[in-house]
């Protein structure tokens, strides 16, 4: 077991605003790693900055032993790091089943010339008729358990699901890291059940996890270690039963201040 | 595979009744209409490509028409290039062009890649305007070769009347119509479709977006160049009009009236509206205005507000709801 994802003084300006300050942290191999903070910690961007969306303005990134810093996020996806989004962005006029074997065409790392060559003259590209794509596909709406909505547009979806689907799509990139933001925003208690228990079966697959929450009985059921975020800092590390104990964390979500009491 | 023998079916009978139009209706005016409804469908398919699929708003298509009826004009003209290799001429440097064009829209999105798009095709038409040595400037290029005759054994084909030529521009609408089926139901289809509904998303699954967008702009010009030698041949002048703004309005009006992002809504949109602008332009000799503009403009406002689908979204409802019933 060793790392495998490092990141070394990770620092995110916006303007004046440092959003990300200094962090450095690793995730083992087959960990899930919860990352807390109150709001506007920098959590997502920290995530952003993983994900290749946005280059971090000093630091460093290492996945695997190699320097992603600079990787654009179709890059950082091909590489082995799969994400899903605080608010969800499937695509909304493409069937569940489509939106997860989007994410399969360029597994083959193929190029848009090469696909519009196959669809002329490899008919096993058209995608209803390829059977071993939509097995796979199929397979994981299963898993993830919407394929009752396989042939809906997944704009009509609901929400809940969605977020599954997202999930589905991200898997479909067979990723070593993947990362949630947020995976239980918005879902009723009977949804979040359900959605811990699909993230500890994607974890049991062998895949690491580093995953944004905030309701604490998530969290706090299937994290390994615990990170937390406050304007931007580390503030601590570690098991999330110390963590949660740590007077710095209880100040930064009670806060220091009195007004935030009431 | 009732529903594949279905399909089979309905195809050969649209090719059936495409085929014998020209045998119940023998006006040549007529005719003129119906050459003319398929270049402009060549050219909504097209553009419908980046602005239905892709979500690219492209304001400049008409400038690959104009590129292609250039092209295929001036070859035949100055090098006796065969008008047949021409169209496919006047594509492939359209789809140069095409290219060019794809690398802002890697920066830009929304309104300003459409602003870019429209600079990008105003250029090219005062380029066509002032380049007065090869293009003769604002007089056109006219005396445009007609397509060479086929010879098949003792029967000669001849492209003089429109009733001929027609039947040239419904194999290059099934020609295009074929291409941008099998794209749009591939692989790489699914992936445009992916760019245009959320751009991050697509990119968070692997998907490069800029190597999809250059690729897309290219094939799109491609088929709007093809339209354009089409004209060329068919019109037997060029001038720099065809670049002009409201060629890509009108593509653009028959595209949202035809239903965006869809196969039949740009064929539906430019066939009914190519004939509808004839039936008012007798109108405008009485009433002296330009009223072909005043209602496009209408119907689109009308489209937007009221069926955001197009005509085949009204149909779709329709059919959904005949069904219901019984």
């Amino acid at each position: 077991m060793g790392a495998i994802l490092t990141t070394d003084r990770l620092t995110k300006n916006f303007g004046g605003l440092t959003a990300v300050n200094d962090v450095s942290f690793s995730l083992e191999q087959g960990e899930i790693l919860g990352l807390i903070g109150p709001n506007g910690a920098g959590k997502t961007t920290l995530i952003n900055l993983i994900s290749g969306a946005f280059p971090p303005s000093k630091g460093t990134i290492t996945f695997e032993g190699r320097d992603i810093t600079r990787d654009k996020a179709h890059t950082v996806n091909t590489l082995g790091i799969a994400r899903t989004f605080q608010v969800v962005r499937i695509f909304s006029r493409l069937t569940a089943l489509e939106n997860v074997l989007a994410a399969m065409v360029d597994r083959k790392h193929k190029g848009p010339w090469s696909l519009v060559w196959d669809s002329f003259f490899r008919r096993a590209c058209a995608l209803t008729e390829d059977k071993e794509s939509c097995a796979t596909a199929d397979s994981l709406l299963d898993f993830v358990g919407i394929s009752k909505y396989r042939d809906e547009q997944a704009g009509n979806m609901p929400y809940a699901l969605t977020k599954r689907l997202e999930i589905a799509r991200a898997l479909a990139t067979q990723p070593k890291l993947l990362l949630l933001d947020e995976p239980s925003s918005g879902l009723n208690p009977a949804e979040l059940t359900g959605q811990i228990d699909l993230i500890q079966k994607i974890n049991a697959q062998g895949t690491s996890i580093l995953i944004i929450e905030h309701v604490m009985k998530v969290i706090m059921g299937i994290s390994h270690r615990l990170i937390v975020l406050h304007y931007g800092e580390k503030i601590a590390e570690g098991e999330p039963e110390k963590v949660y104990n740590d007077p710095l964390v209880v100040e930064a979500y009670l806060g220091g201040d009195s007004d935030a009491q009431h | 595979m009732s529903a594949r023998l279905r399909n089979i079916l309905l195809w050969i009978v649209a090719l059936a009744v495409l085929i014998l139009i020209p045998f119940v209706v023998e006006d040549r005016y007529f005719m003129h209409i119906a050459v003319m409804a398929g270049i402009f469908t060549i050219l909504t398919l097209s553009w419908n490509l980046l602005a239905g699929y892709t979500g690219q708003l492209n304001l400049g298509h008409a400038a690959f028409y104009g590129i292609g009826a250039y092209t295929s004009a001036i070859l035949a003209m100055q090098t006796g290039l065969s008008p047949w290799l021409g169209l496919f001429a006047g594509g492939l440097v359209a789809a140069v062009f095409g290219l060019m064009l794809g690398f802002p829209a890697l920066r830009l999105s929304g309104p300003y890649l459409a602003i870019t798009t429209i600079g990008f095709a105003e250029i090219l038409r005062l380029v066509a305007m002032n380049w007065v040595d090869l293009t003769r400037g604002s007089l056109g290029l006219s005396g445009v070769p007609l397509l060479t005759p086929i010879k098949i054994g003792d029967f000669t084909m001849q492209f003089y009347f429109e009733r001929d030529y027609y039947y040239v521009v419904v194999a290059g609408v099934l020609f295009t119509l074929f291409c941008i089926r099998r794209l749009i139901g591939s692989e790489f289809g699914v992936t445009l479709q992916a760019m245009r509904d959320d751009e991050a998303g697509a990119q968070s699954i692997g998907i490069n977006p800029s190597s999809y967008k250059l690729a897309v702009f290219t094939i799109s010009a491609f088929f709007a160049g093809f339209a354009g030698g089409l004209f060329a041949h068919f019109a037997r002048l060029v001038s720099p009009e065809l670049l002009a703004l409201h060629n890509t309005f009108d593509i653009l009006t028959m595209a949202m009236i035809g239903g965006l992002g869809t196969i039949a809504g740009p064929i539906l949109g430019a066939v009914s509206l190519t004939i509808l602008s004839e039936a008012l332009r007798s109108m405008e000799e009485v009433l002296k205005i330009d009223i072909r503009l005043i209602v496009y403009g209408l119907l689109l406002i009308l489209t937007i507000l009221f069926m955001r689908e197009g005509l085949v979204g009204v149909i779709k409802n329709v059919w959904a709801r005949v069904k219901g019933d019984r």
